[in-house]
C-alpha cells in the first residue's frame, strides 16, 4: 500500500445525506460491471458500497484517481495494460492486463479502489479499476444510474 | 445460462454433507423462486412431517432477475412446514436483502436445508467451499449483535440469514433476519432455523450473474422506477403517525430511504433515524415499515381509499409508491376521481395511545430478538388491550400488571415470551392462535370487545379479542380488525384468498383489479365471475413474482400487464409471453394445491370452515357475508380452477392440462382425485 498523499483527480463522490441519502441499494455497483463487463458480480464493480447493516448509514468507496497515481507506477506492464489518459486519469486496457494484482496492492486506500477477478485460470486474473466511463458519452454510469442521486463527479 | 447460475446446493445439517443438483433440472420449467420451491417439496418431503422436525426442509431460492440489477429482483423465497400456521402446514416466506444475490455470486440459485445439526451450528459458504461451523460463540446473542460478530469471523462483506433468541427458543412467531432489517417473518421459518440448531447462513461469493439483455434490463430501471432518480435528503418531520394516531415530536425526527432488496431503484423512505433502543441508551436507526407505524400509536385503524385496489387508467399507482409518496400526481379529469380517493376512515379501536419512545422500543425488541412484527404489533398487544378492557386477564399473572401503555411492561412480555418465561411464556411462545386455545378459546378468543366504533356510522361493531382469521394468522385487510376498512368488494376477494392458502396473502398478493370491474361486481359480488377471475389473477402474479422473483410494491401494474415477463426474457434471455409465465403460475398453484391436500387433509369443508367464521364479525359498515352467499363465490372459484365442487380438489383433467400427470396418478393412488 502507497501513502495517501491527498492529491486527487476527478472522481466520484457521495454528496452529504442533507443532500441526498443513500438508500444501500448497491445500484452503483451494478450498473458499473454490468456496464463494463455485461454481468452483475462482486469482483467486477470499480466502485464500492460500504454497507452498514446496522445503522444504515452507507459509504460510497471510489478511485480517487491519485495525482501520483501508484497505481499505474506499480503496473509492470504500464501504458500497455495500466495507461495514464490525457486527463491524467489512470485506466486498464484490460486484454494486456496480466492480473498480477500489483496495482491493487499499490492502491493507497484500504480497503483498495481497485477490485479484482480471481481465477483459477490465470488468463482470466484481471484487474478492476474505475476510468469514469472514459469511452461513455454520458459520463459515468453510476452517476447516470444512482436513483437518490446521492453520487457526483467532484 | 442467462439469468441462473445453475447450481443448487443439498445441505444436510445431520451428516454435515453437500450435494449438487443441477437448477436445469427445475428451470426454465418451473421459472424459478418459489414456484421451484413448490417442486422440490413436493417430490421430497411426505405428510405426516411437523414444522419442528429434522425431517422438515426449508427450501430457498432466487429467481433469475436476482443479482442481475432488475429492479424488484433481489427478492428471494423459502417454503418449508411452517411453525406459524395453525394447524401446521407447508407455506412460504419472501425475504429481500442481499443473501440472495450473494448466494447466486457464491454460485447456488438456491438450497434445500434438511436434518437436524447435533451441535449448535452456522454455516459459511464461500463460492465452492460450505463448511459447518460452530455457533456457540453466537448462541444466545441478540439479531445485530450476531451479524456483527459474523462481520468480524467472515470479513465486512459476507451476507447472512440470521436468527435471534426468539428463534432459538423455537418461539413459533421467530423471524430469519437479513440486512437492512429485512426478515421472513410470516412462516415462522426462525423456529425452524432453531429446531435445526441452526443460528445462521452467512455466504460470501466471488462469481457473477450473466443477464441476457442488458439493453432491455436498463430500460426497466427506468421504466420501473419512474418517478424516481432524484435526489432523496434525510428529511426532519415534526410528527409522526397517521389519522388519529398522529402525535407531535419534540424536536422532531429524521427519515430517511433504505433499499429493501439488492439493485432495487425504489426504495422505501421509512428508516427512521436516532431513535430509542430497548437494550442501551445508545440511539438506533430503524426501519418502520407499513405495520411498523402502529407500534408507536393504535387509536384507530388504517383509513383506506378505493385507489389503493381498484385502479384506473389514468390514476393507478404502486403501492409501495403510495406508501413512500413517490408516485405521480393523481388526474383529476379522471370521471371516478372522486370515488378513486375518497377516503374512509378507519374504526375507533383505542388500543393504546401514541408513544414515540415505547413504539421504537417496541420494533427494537423485534428486530433483535427476531420476533415477527406483525404478531406482536397486531395480535399479540391488541389482544393484551382488549382483553384487559374486558376484564379478561385479571387472573392470569404475567408477573406485573399488564398495561400496554407502559414500556415497560413491553419490554416484561416480549421478554417472558422470547426466553419462554414464567407459566405463561411457553403458552404464548407457541403463537396467538395456540395460546389462546391453551387459555380457553371462548373466554380468551371469543369474547366480544366493546370498544370498537366505526367512524363511517357511528355505530359500535363487535370484534373478538383475539384478532384471529384463517390458518393462525391476524386480520389484514379483510373488513374487520386490523386495515379493516376496505369495502366488501375489497374483503370478500382478500379472504377468498386467504382461504385457498395457508398464510396471510395481502403482503404477497395485495388485491388490485380495475374500477371498471368494481362498478360490475360491487352488486353482487358473491355471484360475480368477474371478482373470481381478479382473485386468481392476483393469486397467478403472486406466484409469478415468487417465481421471476419481484415484489408485490411493484406487481401487478393491471396496465402493464407484461411487465414480468419483460424481466424473465431480460434475465434469461427466454421469450416468454404473460399467458406463458401465467401457464407456469396455473401449475404452481397445483403443486400447492396438492401439497395442501397430500400432506394436510385440505378440502372444502375444512377450508370454507376456517374462513367462514371471521367473516361473521360486521365490517365498518356493518356487512358480513351469508352462508349460501360466500358457498355461491367459492363454487364460482373452484369451476374457474377446474377443480371439484364437492371436495375443492384438483380434477385429473386440470392437474393433466398443466403437464401434472404424474401428481393426479398419485393423488389417484391415496384416494384424493375427485
Amino acid at each position: 500500500m502507497s501513502e495517501i498523499t491527498g492529491a486527487y483527480g476527478r472522481h466520484i463522490a457521495q454528496t452529504s445525506p442533507e443532500e441526498s441519502f443513500c438508500a444501500g441499494c448497491s445500484t452503483c455497483e451494478l450498473v458499473c460491471a454490468l456496464t463494463h463487463d455485461g454481468v452483475a458480480s462482486p469482483s467486477c464493480n470499480r466502485i464500492f458500497v460500504e454497507v452498514d447493516a446496522r445503522m444504515m448509514y452507507h459509504t460510497i468507496l471510489a478511485c480517487m484517481h491519485c495525482s501520483d497515481h501508484p497505481c499505474y507506477n506499480a503496473c509492470p506492464k504500464k501504458d500497455e495494460a495500466m495507461k495514464l489518459g490525457d486527463d491524467g486519469v489512470a485506466y486498464i486496457a484490460e486484454e494486456n492486463c496480466i492480473g498480477c494484482g500489483l496495482c491493487r496492492k499499490a492502491c493507497a486506500f484500504d480497503p483498495p479502489r481497485i477490485n479484482f477477478v480471481k481465477s483459477v485460470d490465470k488468463a482470466q486474473r484481471k484487474s478492476k479499476k474505475c476510468d469514469l466511463c472514459r469511452e461513455r458519452a454520458e459520463g459515468p454510469a453510476c452517476v447516470q444510474w444512482c436513483p437518490v442521486r446521492c453520487l457526483y463527479v467532484s | 445460462m442467462f439469468g441462473y447460475v445453475g447450481k443448487i446446493v443439498r445441505i444436510n445439517l445431520t451428516d454435515k454433507s453437500t450435494e449438487i443438483i443441477p437448477t436445469s433440472k427445475y428451470v426454465p420449467e418451473y421459472i424459478g423462486g418459489r414456484t421451484v420451491c413448490n417442486k422440490i417439496f413436493w417430490d421430497e418431503v411426505s405428510p405426516g412431517t411437523a414444522a419442528l422436525d429434522p425431517g422438515n426442509k426449508i427450501i430457498f431460492m432466487t429467481g433469475p432477475t436476482t443479482a442481475t440489477g432488475i429492479p424488484t429482483g433481489g427478492r428471494s423465497e423459502m417454503t418449508g412446514i411452517a411453525a406459524n400456521s395453525y394447524p401446521e402446514m407447508y407455506s412460504w416466506s419472501g425475504i429481500g436483502g442481499f443473501f440472495g444475490s450473494e448466494l447466486k455470486y457464491a454460485g447456488y440459485d438456491g438450497f434445500i436445508l434438511e436434518g437436524k445439526a447435533a451441535e449448535r451450528t452456522y454455516i459459511y459458504i464461500e463460492d465452492d467451499k460450505i463448511s459447518f461451523l460452530s455457533a456457540d460463540p453466537l448462541w444466545g446473542s441478540l439479531v445485530h449483535a450476531s451479524r456483527q460478530k459474523l462481520e468480524e469471523l467472515h470479513g465486512k462483506n459476507v451476507k447472512s440469514l440470521v436468527i435471534g433468541p426468539a428463534g432459538e427458543n423455537l418461539m413459533r412467531n421467530a423471524s430469519i433476519t437479513t440486512s437492512n432489517d429485512n426478515v421472513a417473518a410470516k412462516a415462522g421459518f426462525g423456529a425452524v432455523f432453531g429446531s435445526k440448531n441452526l443460528k445462521a447462513i452467512v455466504v460470501k461469493g466471488s462469481g457473477a450473474v450473466r443477464p441476457a439483455d442488458i439493453e432491455k434490463l436498463f430500460e426497466l430501471r427506468l421504466k420501473m422506477g419512474s418517478p424516481y432518480m432524484r435526489p432523496s435528503p434525510l428529511v426532519r418531520e415534526m410528527t409522526h403517525g397517521m389519522d388519529g394516531n398522529e402525535i407531535p415530536v419534540d424536536g422532531g425526527w429524521l427519515r430517511g430511504q433504505v433499499a429493501c432488496s439488492h439493485g432495487c431503484n425504489q426504495h422505501c423512505n421509512r428508516l427512521m433515524i436516532d431513535m430509542k433502543s430497548a437494550f442501551s441508551d445508545e440511539r438506533i436507526n430503524q426501519i418502520e415499515k407499513c405495520v411498523g407505524i402502529f407500534a408507536y400509536g393504535f387509536k384507530e385503524d388504517c383509513s383506506w381509499t378505493p385507489i389503493q385496489n381498484f385502479e384506473t387508467e389514468m390514476n393507478h399507482f404502486l403501492a409501495c409508491k403510495m406508501l413512500s409518496r413517490e408516485m405521480p400526481e393523481p388526474d383529476p379529469s379522471d370521471p371516478h376521481f372522486d370515488e378513486l380517493f375518497k377516503p374512509v376512515r378507519g374504526d375507533l379501536l383505542n388500543f393504546w395511545k401514541p408513544d414515540f419512545d415505547k413504539g421504537s422500543v417496541m420494533m427494537d425488541m423485534c428486530n433483535e430478538y427476531g420476533i415477527d412484527k406483525w404478531d406482536v404489533i397486531v395480535w399479540f398487544f391488541t389482544w393484551l388491550a382488549m382483553a384487559k378492557k374486558e376484564g379478561l386477564l385479571d387472573e392470569l399473572d404475567f408477573g406485573m400488571d399488564v398495561d400496554v401503555e407502559n414500556e415497560e411492561f413491553v419490554k416484561h412480555f416480549l421478554d417472558m415470551v422470547t426466553y419462554r418465561k414464567g407459566k405463561y411464556g411457553p403458552i404464548f411462545a407457541e403463537g396467538m392462535a395456540r395460546a389462546i386455545r391453551t387459555l380457553g378459546k371462548e373466554k380468551f378468543g371469543d369474547t366480544i370487545y366493546q370498544g370498537r366504533f366505526s367512524q363511517m356510522t357511528g355505530e359500535r361493531l363487535d370484534l373478538p379479542v383475539s384478532l384471529e382469521t384463517a390458518w393462525g394468522h391476524s386480520y389484514h385487510w379483510q373488513g374487520r380488525g386490523f386495515e379493516s376498512t376496505i369495502n366488501k368488494v375489497g374483503w370478500l376477494a382478500t379472504s377468498l384468498s386467504l382461504m385457498l392458502s395457508s398464510r396471510d396473502t395481502q403482503t404477497n398478493a395485495h388485491h388490485h383489479d380495475t374500477y371498471q370491474n368494481y362498478l360490475e361486481i360491487k352488486d353482487d359480488p358473491c355471484h360475480s365471475e368477474l371478482l373470481v377471475d381478479a382473485v386468481i389473477m392476483n393469486e397467478n402474479k403472486a406466484d409469478i413474482k415468487d417465481a421471476v422473483t419481484c415484489c408485490d410494491w411493484q406487481s401487478p401494474d393491471l396496465f402493464w400487464p407484461e411487465m414480468e415477463s419483460e424481466m424473465f426474457a431480460a434475465a434469461t434471455g427466454i421469450d416468454i409471453t404473460e399467458q406463458g409465465l401465467n401457464y407456469a403460475a396455473e401449475r404452481s398453484r397445483l403443486l400447492f394445491r396438492a401439497i395442501l391436500i397430500r400432506n394436510h387433509g385440505r378440502t372444502r369443508d375444512v377450508e370454507v370452515g376456517a374462513i367462514f367464521p371471521t367473516m361473521q364479525f360486521p365490517d365498518p359498515l356493518g356487512e358480513t357475508v351469508g352462508w349460501e352467499d360466500w358457498n355461491d363465490l367459492v363454487d364460482i372459484y373452484y369451476d374457474r380452477r377446474g377443480w371439484d365442487r364437492a371436495t375443492g380438489w384438483p380434477t385429473r383433467e386440470t392437474y393433466e392440462k398443466y403437464g401434472l400427470k404424474d401428481v393426479a396418478d398419485e393423488m389417484e393412488r391415496i384416494g384424493k382425485l375427485p
